[in-house]
């Protein structure tokens, strides 16, 4: 009986690790599996044929109390391993808490009822996990319904979605789909504010001045914050500035991307009757830049002065700009634009021009809704943007002001201005960066008092890719990685020594 | 109550008074690291030459999202040290109760005023114990390393939690072999025999209908703890590995019930 067990034993182990080895049950396997496993059958039933010969009433009752306390053990493990199931008790331990829902896509989701979820993977798809974990959250906060497909063997479904790759989902609503390549919950969110297709607005777009281009795709270029204004219902309308006698009726805000020359009198009197009959504007300007939005907003309290905001405590930029000269903004007045944005919810600028705030009437509500930290100044010497430059004696330090919004009333109608000292926070070199994404987004839900829709967006991209150096982690095995062991070791050979000794 | 007190000291003194105990925790934390360091220097490698100039840098989307700390680092690392475990574990857990009974020692224990389950929880406790502070010390390099990196160690404290898990799974599978046999070379191959079968069942699905597949996978090691690896901390998985003890535990007393029926 021992001995059968023993080779059922070892049978079993050697025919799954070659399971394990090669990934397929081979002969080798299914052989040592089933031979293993009969082993076993028999050697449990010549133990209970022995037990039963061997024991009497009272043996046998105490096995039968045993074999209870193993079956209550079991009955009860298995309930409570029911019961922690069905309490879908869990918590999520990622860096960025990638599993809770940000309540911009669960707010979201309660207003596409109906939505189904396709999932389209490769079992052996190591992503496939998580994506799986981040359905259950969708379909635990939108009572959506999901369905996960082997990509192998449905190729007419997922032709007919163009999938083509394992690790796709594609969200479905009635007769229209969106699919979802890299299912991270920002591009998940981007998809299903695509299928509720809001219309939110019109944006006539400034243009013709080399103002940033909502057409390119590079890093200077403004791509990105257009496919995002289009994602959230904003339809954009070029304005030609040379050729703008009256601002169209149907336009709803204007977004001037620093125009680089001077956008022309009959241009800014066309925006000024615009922002006088309750039009909004959103304003990315760039110090050195004189284009006549500058005097537009001046009447409007909003000053820009031809300077140049230096943070000393932003430290260098990201493509190794002097330092200071692109500020890490974390202080944010209270105001609809910056909800959620706190100290930890940083925004990144790079050349920012400061703003001056003064209000033309008592009723108007003026807000330096981004604030530099208090060691900024300012300085109107333009070359260090590029070239690093000692910091001038007596030089007057204070919060200054990156972005404003200004609101008004006048003759029944609200006119809503969103001003911003940089551009190129926008653009798609650093509109994923940190909130600049929210802060842009939401200025303009703002200007266009759509307040509902200001959110903090889920980020499309993924911290974890964040390099990790290596001289860093290799000084750290030398110091702590090696120490560890090195005590242990030194613990158990002085045991050792002192136990032979004795 | 003494008298347990007593035993969990006897226990816990036999296992760590052994040089045996500080090696094996000393081997156990060095792999861990070369592991570690090994995953993580693969990791930036790969990173950086996706985001050398030619390939458009870390601001654009050429960088595939299967390199991340996740996938490169933190799965494998788990699967290698999960298998490790599953070696390593019983035997550890192998001369618990076999070598009681191959010296005879185990009828002295009955004979004191210790019931069966007092016994099975002291010796089940310490192995529960040893295989903790195995994943702590295993812990320490790993986390320092990504907390260095700025991104805090909360989500590799989920993965060591998991394997933590994993080990007492595995414990409580070879301790449970080890109290059916005075042998302790048997203890352990069976304590690995049965673990491998609960590692993963996918080598049963071609030959299982698809219900029976997934209360199979409900069953296996793999699934369970490898969740702990996404970050994840699901009370479920906690209570399978409870529950995975629990009867390892009764199956452990059982094993003093055969031996009083002397069979």
């Amino acid at each position: 009986m021992r001995e059968l067990a023993w080779i059922g034993c070892v049978a079993i182990l050697f025919g799954l690790l070659s399971f394990y080895a090669t990934d397929h049950l081979g002969v080798f396997g299914a052989v040592n599996l089933a031979g293993g496993g009969l082993a076993l059958v028999l050697a449990l039933a010549i133990a209970a044929r022995l037990m039963r010969r061997v024991a009497g009433p009272h043996a046998r009752g105490v096995i039968a109390r045993g074999l209870l306390g193993i079956a209550v053990a079991l009955g009860l493990g298995v309930a409570c391993e029911r019961a922690a199931h069905w309490s879908e008790l869990r918590t999520d331990w990622t860096f960025e808490r990638r599993y809770e829902l940000s309540p911009a896509l669960a707010e979201l989701l309660h207003e596409v009822p109906g939505l189904r979820i396709l999932h389209f993977y490769d079992p052996a798809d190591p992503r496939v996990r998580r994506t799986k974990l981040l359905i259950d959250e969708l379909v635990r906060a939108s009572g959506a319904q999901s369905v996960a497909y082997d990509v192998q063997s449905v190729p007419d479904e997922a032709e007919r979605y163009g999938v083509n790759s394992s690790n796709t989902i594609v969200l479905q609503l009635g007769d229209d789909y969106e699919v979802v390549e890299r299912p991270l919950e920002g591009a998940i969110y981007e998809a299903v504010y695509r299928l509720r297709k809001v219309k939110s607005g019109v944006i006539g777009l400034l243009r013709g001045e080399g103002e940033g281009d909502p057409e390119r795709e590079t890093a200077q270029g403004f791509g990105g914050l257009a496919a995002a204004l289009a994602t959230e219902g904003y339809e954009l309308r070029s304005l030609v500035t040379l050729s703008l006698r009256e601002v169209p009726a149907e336009i709803d805000a204007i977004l001037a991307i620093s125009p680089q020359r001077q956008i022309g009198e009959r241009a800014e009197d066309a925006l000024r009757r615009f922002l006088a009959r309750g039009g909004a504007l959103i304003a990315l300007l760039e110090p050195g830049v004189d284009s006549g939005l500058e005097t537009l907003l001046g009447e409007w309290g909003i000053s820009a002065p031809d300077e140049l905001v230096i943070d000393p405590a932003a430290g260098e930029g990201l493509g190794h700009e002097p330092e200071g000269v692109c500020p890490l903004a974390y202080n944010y007045e209270t105001h609809a634009i910056t909800r959620g944005l706190d100290r930890n919810r940083m925004t990144f600028f790079c050349g920012v021009r400061p703003f001056d705030l003064r209000k033309p009437e008592v009723d108007d509500e003026l807000t330096a809704v981004v604030l530099s930290s208090p060691r900024a100044w300012r300085t109107s010497d333009r070359s260090r943007l590029t070239r690093p430059a000692p910091e001038p004696e007596g030089v007057e330090r204070g919060y200054q002001a990156i972005a404003a919004s200004g609101r008004y009333r006048r003759d029944g109608v609200e006119t809503r201005i969103f001003a911003v000292g940089d551009s190129d926070f926008a653009s798609n070199r650093y509109l994923r960066s940190l909130y600049n994404l929210d802060l842009i987004m939401n200025g303009v839900h703002w200007a266009l008092a759509r307040d509902p829709q200001i959110a903090l967006r889920p980020k499309i991209r993924d911290t974890v890719q964040f390099p990790l150096p290596v001289q860093n982690s290799l000084e750290l095995l030398y110091g702590v990685g090696l120490l560890v062991p090195e005590l242990l070791l030194l613990a158990g050979g002085t045991l050792w020594l002192r136990q032979r000794a004795a | 109550m003494n008298a347990l007190r007593a035993l969990l000291r006897k226990e816990l003194a036999s296992l760590f008074g052994s040089p045996t105990a500080y090696l094996t925790l000393m081997l156990v934390a060095l792999v861990t690291a070369l592991i570690f360091f090994d995953h993580l220097r693969l990791y930036n490698q790969i990173l950086f030459v996706y985001a050398s100039s030619n390939m458009g840098g870390f601001d654009t989307d050429t960088i595939p999202d299967y390199v991340n700390l996740w996938d490169t680092v933190f799965f494998p690392v788990m699967e290698t040290l999960g298998l490790t475990l599953i070696g390593a574990v019983p035997l550890l857990t192998m001369r618990a109760f076999a070598e009681e009974r191959a010296r005879g020692t185990d009828e002295l224990l009955v004979t004191t005023s210790l019931s069966p389950g007092q016994i099975v929880v002291a010796k089940f406790a310490v192995a529960f114990l040893f295989v903790t502070a195995m994943m702590a010390v295993s812990f320490v390099y790993p986390a320092s390393a990504i907390e260095r990196g700025g991104l805090g160690a909360e989500h590799l404290a989920a993965v060591f939690l998991g394997l933590t898990l994993h080990g007492i799974g595995v414990a409580s599978i070879g301790l449970a072999c080890s109290a059916f046999t005075s042998s302790q070379l048997v203890a352990a191959v069976s304590g690995w025999a049965v673990a491998f079968v609960l590692w993963d069942f996918s080598w049963l699905q071609p030959f299982v209908g698809e219900s029976a597949a997934r209360t199979l996978e409900l069953l296996s090691l793999h699934p369970r703890y490898g969740s702990f690896s996404e970050g994840i901390v699901a009370l479920d998985n906690v209570a399978y590995f409870g529950a995975l003890a629990l009867v390892s535990m009764a199956l452990a007393r059982f094993s003093f019930d055969l031996r009083r029926v002397g069979s």
